[in-house]
């Protein structure tokens, strides 16, 4: 098989998407997105800001060593990297996008922060995620009003939704299980619920699984199969998900890790191999 | 001067027994880190009950416990688990899923929103994080309207969220209540200034000229009561102190999964061994282990 794991992968994926202009903000399963992140940083983004759940805002980690990939997003160890730390529910106010030239506007050197205030990038997990791209973080129903799975809650997805340009829904398997026709309750609102209610942000561009990615429809809002990771089969694709696959014109295939770019994420980012298994 | 200004340290059984049945107890703290522990411990030692409890944004395993020691009726939080290490508490799921507990359907913001009108004297603060999702019908104090300026969009109220109690965890304090946090204080200030009282867990107690070197650093102004913890937040990382115990925090989520799938001799003899006086608490943790926990502080304070 491969030599390298899908964790490796997705974080090279999400690494390429990162532009160098970019403000990141990551959630839980922060050694994905630190490692995507910091290897944007050493490849092609040394420019991109990256946020930490808690309070820690990131910047220019690229001339820093990290010896190892955080466990929590909010450890005290990780101060040290951080040009700011603000109080928690100030990210949701004070700390958006900043500007960058990427995003100009009619010529302008500054980009118009206030659009996507909170960031250009966010990853979002999810028990459970749809066609649409609504994902749940809440539970599965059950009987009576119960739920039968309780899941870990919304964290703060559905507030960071309003405000942030693009979000990457993220699963970490691929299973009838998650990926239904419906999901059973909304945390993060998919694209068609981001436009019907005028949010700044543009809801998931992507859902990315360990065997693929999936964007939307510019028409319908619909999720369709964008791009098999290698080695996986539209086939398996359609024999695991619980909603109707539709493909884009023509199904790419994800250019797997490069040498170099294995090297930088093994010998720069993830130096413990954390996510090599 | 005659009259001596007022101290407001106590004892932790003498500040615990303040906090009555039925009441509403924030606990503060963010993640693994902060948790104001050696109090939550009290709590469970002095057998609190139907307390309705208010989580920190993105709370960790401690309000787990509470809910596994039975001292929880409702809980407000919008996370309970520990990322990485356990990403949906075992106990949370267990209430959750057989009806023991009544969740209020949150989020980080719309918790702080809640005490952003609490704090300010307001009916209700504004957000829209939230419409288009299932929070609102989950939770019936969120009330949905339409903005009354752009006619168009959709916006949540969400009404003052008052806590009885805040407990927050400090670096150190003075004896009148002045405490700092000495590294992130994620959204302790908030909800302290949310809360009808103020508890602070601090690790040390510091002279008042120590506070008042650097008033820059002053987070919690005046609380109510402080009580000095040493190693009071293990077994999670207290800023400026200590890391996290990977070990304790893994013990507990083997023994909580345990309760959670029915094997309640564990979890009973987890509480057990844990649900002491502090100092015979740091006793079992052991003298080698905490030393072992120690961080260099980052930044000079």
């Amino acid at each position: 098989m491969s030599d390298y794991s899908w964790k490796e992968m997705m974080a090279v994926v999400f690494s390429r998407e990162i532009e160098d202009t970019d403000k990141i903000t990551s959630g839980a399963h922060t050694e994905i997105f630190f490692a995507a992140t910091m290897l944007a940083q050493k490849t092609h983004a040394p420019n991109l800001k990256l946020q930490l759940g808690g309070s820690v805002t990131l910047c220019q980690v690229t001339d820093v060593d990290v010896p190892e990939l955080p466990k929590t997003s909010t450890g005290y160890e990780l101060i040290r990297y951080a040009e700011s730390v603000h109080d928690h529910p100030d990210t949701f106010l004070f700390y958006g996008a900043p500007g960058g030239k990427d995003y100009y506007k009619d010529g302008s050197e500054y980009r118009d922060v206030n659009h996507f205030w909170f960031a250009d990038k966010f990853f979002v997990g999810g028990i459970q995620a749809d066609k649409w791209g609504n994902t749940n973080m809440i539970g599965l129903a059950g009987k009576d009003g119960k739920m039968s799975f309780r899941g870990p809650g919304t964290i703060g997805i559905n507030d960071i939704a309003v405000g942030v340009r693009d979000t990457y829904v993220f699963l970490t398997a691929h299973d009838k299980r998650r990926l239904v026709e419906s999901v059973d309750y909304i945390s993060h609102p998919g694209k068609k619920v981001c436009r019907e209610n005028e949010f700044y942000g543009d809801g998931p561009k992507w859902i990315v699984t360990p065997k693929c990615i999936f964007d939307f429809d510019p028409d319908t809002l619909e999720a369709r199969l964008y791009m098999t990771f290698p080695g996986v089969t539209v086939d398996d694709i359609k024999a695991n998900t619980g909603f109707e696959v539709k493909t884009a014109t023509k199904v790419g295939s994800v250019e797997p890790p490069t040498k170099a770019e294995l090297e930088a994420l093994r010998t720069e980012v993830d130096k413990t191999g954390v996510l090599r298994h | 001067m005659s009259k001596k200004r007022k101290e407001v340290t106590k004892s932790i059984e003498d500040a615990v027994a303040l906090i009555k049945d039925g009441q509403t107890v924030a606990i503060g703290g963010f993640g693994a880190d902060n948790h104001p522990m050696a109090i939550v411990r009290e709590m469970i030692r002095t057998g609190k009950k139907n307390l309705t409890i208010v989580a920190s944004a993105t709370a960790g395993l401690e309000i787990d416990l509470l809910i596994g020691a039975g001292c929880v009726k409702k809980l407000i939080a919008p996370y309970v688990g520990q990322e990485m290490y356990c990403p949906i508490g075992h106990n949370y799921r267990k209430y959750a899923e057989s009806g023991q507990i009544e969740i209020a359907e949150t989020s980080e913001y719309l918790l702080y929103a809640g005490f952003f009108a609490a704090a300010s004297g307001q009916e209700f603060f504004a957000w829209r994080g939230g419409v288009g999702t299932s929070i609102p019908k989950l939770n019936k104090d969120l009330v949905e309207f339409i903005d009354p300026i752009g006619k168009t969009k959709k916006i949540l109220a969400v009404p003052p969220l008052r806590p009885d109690w805040a407990i927050i965890h400090v670096g150190w304090s003075d004896a009148y209540g002045n405490g700092q946090h000495l590294g992130a204080r994620f959204g302790d200030r908030w909800m302290a200034r949310a809360a009808n009282r103020i508890m602070t867990q601090t690790e040390r107690i510091v002279p008042n000229s120590v506070i008042r070197k650097n008033p820059f650093m002053t987070t919690i102004a005046y609380a109510d009561v402080v009580v000095e913890a040493p190693y009071g937040g293990h077994p999670y990382a207290a800023h400026g102190f200590y890391k996290e115990d990977v070990d304790f925090i893994l013990d507990y989520v083997k023994c909580s999964e345990a309760n959670r799938k029915g094997d309640s001799k564990m979890w009973d003899d987890y509480l057990k061994r844990h649900i002491r006086d502090h100092y015979a608490y740091l006793d079992t943790v052991g003298i080698k282990k905490l030393l072992s926990l120690y961080t260099h502080p980052i930044v000079s304070w």
